[in-house]
């Protein structure tokens, strides 16, 4: 078991804006769990204003006069902006006093330098002015650090530099801000100081006039690349199975055009929020495209819906196993067999249990489940595990297509090579392969070719050969670089 | 159509909901012979008096994201049970009975609270629960007898003949002017209770209220007492209302108050709703209920019927109202 986090040492000073950046599991999340008393810290301590302190809750991170912001404002959606301002408020008297209640907001609204009617109820705010009740809420507690966790993930440009007009003038009332964002460029604009975590660890902390792009994403990726080119020579491909050309969905996505041969690895590569599962799950038919045509097998198609998907040979491993992939409660027989379930039925319509355990127990050993049976339920197994039983189910349906969304994410390293094993075998057995992944070693370790996207746009398709780390991220974060091209 | 877009959403419910019950009298005055009469209007506002305060009960637990089934049984239980001591001990002070009934329905509120806000049990599944424990407590217990009137004492049997004040002829009873005084203590309540604040946060996003430090247990557990208490005194007012009491008092309130609450404008996903709306659709489901009785074309025993489907369209308007103001939102850049 390797240690999320690992001999970090950082400090923020008041009125300072301190970045942090990293790639996807480097440890950004964890940090501010700890920050924020949701884990407790194994090794180290933490220091608030020179005091030693342990922080066991949010309501204690509060006390301390720590708070955070996330992608996903936390707000109540019936109560109103001045409500939701002075929600956590003690020490108020038994009484509402409406009339002081919506100048106090105001009065801390205006301190943030935007507008904002007191009055409104949070249901029909933008999550933009959500995420500035949240500011102001914690501004309200006289906040001495805030941490903001992807605060701009979600957000317009406009709404961007209207944040960071709010977050200047916390800076401005000697605020600490922790500034945790994918988007390079705006840390440049915002951010004082930036520190760079990689794999759980602390790599640099620098003064941003220290640091160029550049370094900062060298510093991110770190790793020489040659470690992960491990891959065999690239398989030689079938024939075309996939044509996507101008799909798009309406709001989410749009202009996004590529090919996919058989025995093929295509990686989708872009950030949190750059919409990659969206195309995923478009051409799953979860949520379908509004624009733009898919040809499969030279016939178009319009896939609306997942059975159609499956019938034309679609087959979609999600990212998250337990709201769309797996029954926890049912045993890992049952699941496999649940997306070809016509095939084990016999007279009456009963189902066939022994075709069906044997079928299971085949994958088991294929697969190499660690499980003694097939009746166990999936909920016991380890992820990694049950990321397998959900592959079974896909593979019995006998895809021609399998979209892997972040195949490997939460499994360990062991599981992890196991799983890149199997798909590679898929591909050699003449699967055509996409596979979503914020994780960029796996990318070039995968991949054939890869897809970059960007906040809802395609970037580009590279051949694998002809991409760095480096490339694909400032791709990926907006910054180009001549070698992308 | 500007004017209505500058109501705010609450308020135009409550418009809405005027006319509906505006309508509905009307109606009822076209088909019943001598339907709007002083006689009539007391009819059914003596028959609200004691379903107002157990909807105001449950229109606080469901806006905590929970529901109580368990008040008919409550209302029935303090109904019998102290009306049973009031046969034995006549001689009580009524203050004293009076806050009998209250702890009574307290008691049984906090046991659904315990097992709901700590014990992390399902309020569907705790409540349906005690709805029948309850009842079936009740019917061990009472052997089968009934409370009869020439048992109870004077006060409490002169009780539903006491007028309060009258409005031209319309006498309003004093049982009427209780549950409408505990209706407006809780109006006052909601709107001016910083605490209130906590209920509806709790309701409106749990994982924001743990966030903003807010115990939700103890406002889930402190809605269900309320609610238990409410229903103690809607047991009062019924057993004064009826004074023989048998062991099927309160039967089928739990439908009668959640119909109440929906057709009011309560969210039944929590987070919202006002205690205006709550007294407009008490008073809506009981002029429907108590005109069926009268009205000679319909069986009264599509009374049930009714108030069944009265739920479903008011959740149902209120799903398509929610879903249409989405996507209003979702256009707005």
């Amino acid at each position: 078991m390797t240690a999320a986090l690992s001999d970090i040492s950082l400090t923020v000073v008041p009125g300072e804006i301190h970045a942090v950046v990293g790639e996807n599991g480097a440890g950004k999340s964890t940090l501010i769990k700890i920050m924020t008393g949701v884990y407790q810290p194994d090794q180290g301590e933490l220091l608030v204003g020179g005091k030693p302190v342990t922080i066991r809750s949010t309501q204690e991170a509060q006390m301390l006069g720590v708070a955070a912001i996330f992608q996903e404002p936390m707000v109540f959606p019936d109560l109103d902006v001045a409500e939701n301002i002075f929600i956590s408020h003690r020490n108020m008297g038994v009484l509402m006093n409406w009339g002081k209640l919506y100048k106090d907001a105001e009065e801390i609204i205006s301190r943030l330098g935007v507008t904002l009617d007191a009055r409104r109820a949070a249901s029909g705010l933008t999550l933009a002015e959500q995420q500035t009740v949240e500011i102001a809420r914690a501004l309200s507690l006289n906040v001495k650090m805030l941490i903001m966790d992807e605060p701009t993930a979600s957000l317009s440009a406009h709404e961007v530099e209207r944040l960071h007009v709010i977050t200047r003038a916390l800076k401005a009332r000697g605020v600490a801000v922790l500034y945790i964002s994918h988007r390079l460029d705006e840390i440049f604009r915002v951010a004082d100081r930036v520190t760079v975590l990689r794999d759980g660890k602390h790599i640099s902390t620098k003064l941003i006039a220290e640091v160029t792009h550049e370094t900062m994403v060298r510093d991110m990726v770190g790793r020489a690349i040659d470690d992960f080119a491990v891959k065999t020579a690239a398989n030689p491909h079938g024939e075309r199975l996939l044509a996507v050309h101008d799909l798009a969905c309406e709001g989410v996505f749009r202009d996004v055009t590529f090919d996919l041969h058989r025995g093929e690895v295509l990686c989708f590569a872009g950030l949190i929020g750059s919409r990659r599962t969206d195309v995923g799950l478009s051409l799953f038919g979860i949520a379908p495209a509004t624009a733009g045509t898919i040809e499969l097998n030279g016939k178009s198609v319009a896939i609306t819906s997942p059975q159609q998907a499956m019938e034309l040979g679609i087959a979609y491993v999600s990212e998250d196993r337990r709201k769309l992939g797996l029954a926890m409660a049912m045993p890992i027989f049952a699941n496999v067999s649940l997306a070809s379930l016509k095939k084990f039925l016999r007279h009456f319509g009963l189902i066939d249990r022994k075709a069906e355990l044997d079928m299971a127990e085949g994958y088991r050993k294929q697969l190499s489940i660690r499980s003694p049976d097939v009746v166990i339920d999936v909920g016991k197994l380890s992820g990694g595990n049950q990321q397998k039983v959900m592959l079974a189910k896909w593979l019995e349906t006998k895809p021609r297509l399998l979209i892997f969304d972040e195949p490997t994410r939460g499994i360990d390293v062991g599981a992890k090579t196991e799983v890149h094993g199997i798909i590679r075998e898929l591909a050699k057995q003449g699967v055509a392969i996409i596979v979503i992944s914020s994780d960029l070693p796996e990318v070039m370790t995968m991949a054939d070719r890869v897809l970059v996207m960007r906040e809802g746009r395609q970037m580009g398709v590279f051949d694998i050969a002809t991409c760095t780390q480096e490339s694909i991220i400032a791709l990926a974060t907006g910054q180009r670089l001549a070698e992308a091209s | 159509m500007n004017v209505f877009r500058t109501l705010h959403p609450q308020t135009l419910r409550i418009l809405a909901l005027a006319a509906v019950l505006a309508l509905t009298v009307l109606f009822f005055t076209t088909q019943i012979d001598n339907y709007f009469s002083p006689r009539m209007l007391n009819r059914i506002a003596t028959s609200a008096a004691v379903i107002l305060p157990i909807a105001i009960g449950q229109a606080l637990v469901v806006m905590t994201r929970n529901i109580d089934l368990s008040v008919g049984s409550v209302v029935g239980i303090t109904a019998y049970l102290v009306g049973d001591y009031l046969g034995s001990h006549p001689d009580i002070n009524p203050f004293l009975a009076f806050s009998l009934f209250i702890v009574l329905g307290a008691f049984c509120g906090a046991i659904n609270g315990v097992l709901v806000a700590y014990g992390r049990v399902p309020s569907i599944i705790v409540t349906l629960g005690t709805l029948a424990l309850y009842r079936t407590f009740l019917v061990e217990y009472s052997g089968s007898r009934t409370i009869t009137t020439d048992s109870l004492p004077k006060w409490l049997v002169d009780l539903p003949q006491a007028t309060a004040f009258t409005i031209g002829s319309f006498e309003v009873r004093v049982m009427v002017v209780m549950a409408l005084a505990s209706a407006i203590v809780f109006w006052i309540a909601l709107s001016r209770l910083r605490v209130a604040r906590k209920l509806y946060a709790v309701g409106s996003n749990p994982d924001a209220a743990v966030m903003a430090g807010i115990n939700s247990a103890r406002v889930v557990f402190v809605a269900f007492i309320l609610s238990g208490a409410l229903a103690g005194l809607a047991g009062f007012i019924f057993l004064s209302k009826f004074g023989n009491i048998t062991v099927v008092a309160g039967l089928g309130f739990e439908l009668k108050s959640v119909a109440a609450v929906v057709v009011g404008g309560v969210n039944i996903f929590g987070g919202s709703g006002s205690i205006v709306g709550v007294i407009l659709g008490t008073v809506l489901v009981d002029t429907i209920d108590n005109s069926l009785t009268r009205w000679a074309i319909v069986s009264e025993f599509w009374r049930d019927a009714l108030l069944g489907m009265l739920i479903m369209i008011a959740v149902a308007a209120d799903t398509f109202m929610t879903r249409s103001f989405g996507k209003l939102k979702g256009k707005t850049p």
